[in-house]
Protein backbone atom coordinates (compact mmCIF):
# COMPACT_ATOMS: atom_id res chain seq x y z
CA UNK A 1 0.00 0.00 0.00
CA UNK A 2 1.74 3.28 -1.13
CA UNK A 3 1.27 5.66 1.94
CA UNK A 4 1.28 8.88 -0.15
CA UNK A 5 -1.66 7.42 -1.92
CA UNK A 6 -3.16 7.12 1.33
CA UNK A 7 -2.07 10.49 2.67
CA UNK A 8 -3.85 12.16 -0.50
CA UNK A 9 -6.82 10.31 0.07
CA UNK A 10 -7.20 11.29 3.33
CA UNK A 11 -6.10 15.30 2.72
CA UNK A 12 -9.18 14.46 -0.36
CA UNK A 13 -11.82 13.52 1.96
CA UNK A 14 -11.01 15.95 4.91
CA UNK A 15 -11.00 18.86 2.45
CA UNK A 16 -14.35 18.06 0.77
CA UNK A 17 -15.67 17.54 4.62
CA UNK A 18 -14.80 21.17 5.61
CA UNK A 19 -15.15 22.60 2.38
CA UNK A 20 -18.94 21.76 2.56
CA UNK A 21 -19.34 22.35 6.03
CA UNK A 22 -17.95 25.91 6.29
CA UNK A 23 -19.17 27.30 3.09
CA UNK A 24 -22.33 27.51 1.64
CA UNK A 25 -21.58 28.79 -1.91
CA UNK A 26 -19.65 27.01 -4.89
CA UNK A 27 -16.74 29.64 -5.27
CA UNK A 28 -16.47 29.75 -1.37
CA UNK A 29 -16.31 26.26 -1.11
CA UNK A 30 -13.36 25.19 -4.27
CA UNK A 31 -11.18 27.92 -2.60
CA UNK A 32 -11.40 26.23 0.87
CA UNK A 33 -11.00 22.87 -0.42
CA UNK A 34 -7.58 23.78 -2.76
CA UNK A 35 -6.94 25.84 0.23
CA UNK A 36 -6.88 22.50 2.68
CA UNK A 37 -6.21 19.69 0.10
CA UNK A 38 -2.77 21.91 -0.53
CA UNK A 39 -1.74 22.55 3.08
CA UNK A 40 -2.26 18.48 3.82
CA UNK A 41 -1.05 17.15 1.04
CA UNK A 42 1.74 19.40 -0.23
CA UNK A 43 2.74 20.29 3.82
CA UNK A 44 2.96 17.28 4.68
CA UNK A 45 5.42 15.75 1.62
CA UNK A 46 7.26 18.89 2.22
CA UNK A 47 7.62 18.64 5.70
CA UNK A 48 8.40 14.94 5.05
CA UNK A 49 11.57 16.30 3.06
CA UNK A 50 12.54 18.52 5.68
CA UNK A 51 12.49 15.43 8.26
CA UNK A 52 14.77 13.43 6.13
CA UNK A 53 18.14 14.55 7.32
CA UNK A 54 16.98 14.13 10.90
CA UNK A 55 17.67 10.22 12.19
CA UNK B 1 -35.79 46.69 16.20
CA UNK B 2 -32.11 45.64 16.28
CA UNK B 3 -31.29 47.53 19.48
CA UNK B 4 -34.73 46.63 21.03
CA UNK B 5 -34.40 42.81 20.69
CA UNK B 6 -30.64 43.13 22.00
CA UNK B 7 -31.91 45.13 24.77
CA UNK B 8 -34.90 42.65 25.41
CA UNK B 9 -32.16 39.93 25.34
CA UNK B 10 -29.61 41.39 27.74
CA UNK B 11 -32.74 42.01 30.00
CA UNK B 12 -32.76 38.09 30.43
CA UNK B 13 -29.43 37.39 30.97
CA UNK B 14 -28.92 36.07 27.01
CA UNK B 15 -27.62 36.79 24.14
CA UNK B 16 -29.54 37.95 20.98
CA UNK B 17 -28.62 34.56 19.30
CA UNK B 18 -29.86 32.41 22.11
CA UNK B 19 -33.14 34.64 22.09
CA UNK B 20 -33.94 33.91 18.50
CA UNK B 21 -32.56 30.21 18.97
CA UNK B 22 -35.49 27.68 18.02
CA UNK B 23 -35.60 24.09 20.08
CA UNK B 24 -33.78 21.48 18.42
CA UNK B 25 -35.44 17.93 18.77
CA UNK B 26 -33.08 15.30 20.06
CA UNK B 27 -34.28 12.69 17.97
CA UNK B 28 -33.00 14.69 14.71
CA UNK B 29 -29.67 14.84 16.89
CA UNK B 30 -29.82 11.36 17.21
CA UNK B 31 -30.66 10.47 13.94
CA UNK B 32 -28.03 12.49 12.32
CA UNK B 33 -25.14 10.79 14.56
CA UNK B 34 -26.57 7.34 13.73
CA UNK B 35 -26.80 7.53 10.15
CA UNK B 36 -24.48 10.20 9.00
CA UNK B 37 -26.13 12.34 6.49
CA UNK B 38 -30.01 11.79 7.92
CA UNK B 39 -29.85 14.85 10.00
CA UNK B 40 -28.89 17.37 7.16
CA UNK B 41 -31.23 15.18 4.72
CA UNK B 42 -33.90 15.75 6.77
CA UNK B 43 -33.48 19.09 7.29
CA UNK B 44 -34.03 19.49 3.21
CA UNK B 45 -30.07 20.15 3.16
CA UNK B 46 -29.59 16.87 0.45
CA UNK B 47 -26.33 17.98 -0.91
CA UNK B 48 -24.51 18.04 1.88
CA UNK B 49 -26.28 15.27 3.48
CA UNK B 50 -25.04 13.27 0.30
CA UNK B 51 -21.34 14.80 0.53
CA UNK B 52 -21.10 14.10 3.95
CA UNK B 53 -22.48 10.60 4.42
CA UNK B 54 -20.33 9.50 1.30
CA UNK B 55 -17.05 10.73 3.00
CA UNK B 56 -17.81 9.55 6.17
CA UNK B 57 -18.43 6.10 4.85
CA UNK B 58 -15.67 6.24 2.64
CA UNK B 59 -13.16 7.05 5.31
CA UNK B 60 -14.73 4.22 7.63
CA UNK B 61 -14.59 1.70 5.02
CA UNK B 62 -11.01 2.94 3.66
CA UNK B 63 -9.45 2.63 7.25
CA UNK B 64 -11.83 -1.08 7.88
CA UNK B 65 -10.07 -2.06 4.96
CA UNK B 66 -6.72 -1.04 5.66
CA UNK B 67 -7.52 -2.99 9.19
CA UNK B 68 -7.17 -0.36 11.27
CA UNK B 69 -8.72 -0.92 15.04
CA UNK B 70 -12.06 1.36 16.04
CA UNK B 71 -10.91 2.11 20.40
CA UNK B 72 -13.32 0.53 22.91
CA UNK B 73 -13.59 1.44 26.23
CA UNK B 74 -10.69 -0.52 28.43
CA UNK B 75 -10.16 -1.21 32.19
CA UNK B 76 -7.95 1.42 33.60
CA UNK B 77 -7.20 3.57 30.91
CA UNK B 78 -9.48 7.03 31.32
CA UNK B 79 -7.93 8.07 28.04
CA UNK B 80 -9.26 5.04 25.85
CA UNK B 81 -13.09 6.60 26.18
CA UNK B 82 -11.90 9.76 24.80
CA UNK B 83 -10.91 7.77 21.83
CA UNK B 84 -13.88 4.96 22.30
CA UNK B 85 -16.36 8.53 22.02
CA UNK B 86 -14.51 9.85 18.71
CA UNK B 87 -14.72 6.23 17.24
CA UNK B 88 -18.48 6.06 18.29
CA UNK B 89 -19.24 9.04 16.48
CA UNK B 90 -19.07 6.95 13.54
CA UNK B 91 -23.10 6.27 14.82
CA UNK B 92 -24.39 3.04 13.02
CA UNK B 93 -21.37 2.32 11.07
CA UNK B 94 -19.39 1.86 14.85
CA UNK B 95 -22.01 -0.16 16.46
CA UNK B 96 -21.84 -2.34 13.20
CA UNK B 97 -18.36 -3.13 13.14
CA UNK B 98 -18.62 -3.83 16.66
CA UNK B 99 -21.52 -6.45 16.29
CA UNK B 100 -19.11 -7.74 12.95
CA UNK B 101 -15.90 -8.47 15.19
CA UNK B 102 -17.59 -9.30 18.55
CA UNK B 103 -20.83 -10.86 17.38
CA UNK B 104 -23.92 -10.66 19.59
CA UNK B 105 -22.42 -12.69 22.51
CA UNK B 106 -19.36 -10.58 22.90
CA UNK B 107 -21.62 -7.79 22.89
CA UNK B 108 -23.65 -8.79 25.44
CA UNK B 109 -20.93 -9.56 28.03
CA UNK B 110 -21.03 -9.32 31.85
CA UNK B 111 -18.03 -6.96 31.34
CA UNK B 112 -19.62 -4.44 28.89
CA UNK B 113 -18.65 -2.35 27.90
CA UNK B 114 -14.83 -3.30 28.54
CA UNK B 115 -13.79 -6.86 26.94
CA UNK B 116 -14.76 -5.72 23.53
CA UNK B 117 -12.64 -6.20 20.54
CA UNK B 118 -12.28 -3.12 18.34
CA UNK B 119 -11.07 -5.93 15.16
CA UNK B 120 -7.94 -4.67 12.94
CA UNK B 121 -4.98 -6.54 12.57
CA UNK B 122 -1.90 -4.92 15.11
CA UNK B 123 0.81 -6.03 12.22
CA UNK B 124 -0.60 -5.43 9.40
CA UNK B 125 0.92 -2.61 7.10
CA UNK B 126 -2.01 -0.05 7.30
CA UNK B 127 -2.92 -0.72 10.55
CA UNK B 128 -2.55 3.09 12.25
CA UNK B 129 -3.67 4.70 8.86
CA UNK B 130 -6.47 2.55 9.19
CA UNK B 131 -7.44 4.05 13.21
CA UNK B 132 -6.37 7.67 11.42
CA UNK B 133 -9.03 6.58 8.96
CA UNK B 134 -11.89 5.29 11.88
CA UNK B 135 -10.84 8.14 14.26
CA UNK B 136 -11.14 11.07 10.95
CA UNK B 137 -14.60 9.55 10.11
CA UNK B 138 -16.09 9.20 13.98
CA UNK B 139 -15.00 13.05 14.50
CA UNK B 140 -16.02 14.60 11.37
CA UNK B 141 -19.78 12.62 11.90
CA UNK B 142 -19.82 14.31 15.29
CA UNK B 143 -19.32 17.65 13.81
CA UNK B 144 -21.79 16.92 11.22
CA UNK B 145 -23.82 16.53 14.18
CA UNK B 146 -23.12 19.50 15.52
CA UNK B 147 -23.52 21.37 11.92
CA UNK B 148 -27.38 20.17 12.06
CA UNK B 149 -27.91 21.46 15.63
CA UNK B 150 -26.67 24.86 14.24
CA UNK B 151 -29.00 24.76 11.38
CA UNK B 152 -32.32 23.37 13.33
CA UNK B 153 -31.78 25.96 15.72
CA UNK B 154 -31.80 28.67 13.07
CA UNK B 155 -27.91 29.57 13.56
CA UNK B 156 -27.27 28.96 10.22
CA UNK B 157 -29.14 28.09 7.39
Amino acid sequence: MDHFILLVWHAFLVAVFFAFLWRSDARGRKILFAKTFVIMAVGAFLLGWLMYPFP
Amino acid sequence: MTAEKAQRAAARGKTESEENARPVAKGLLFLAWLIPGLGHWLLGKRVRAGVFAAVVLAAFVTGVLLDGELAVPQQNSPLSWFFAFGCLGNGMLYLFRLLWVNGLDGLISATFPYGLQGGGDPVAAGFFYGKTFLYTAGLMNLLVVLDVHDIASGDKS
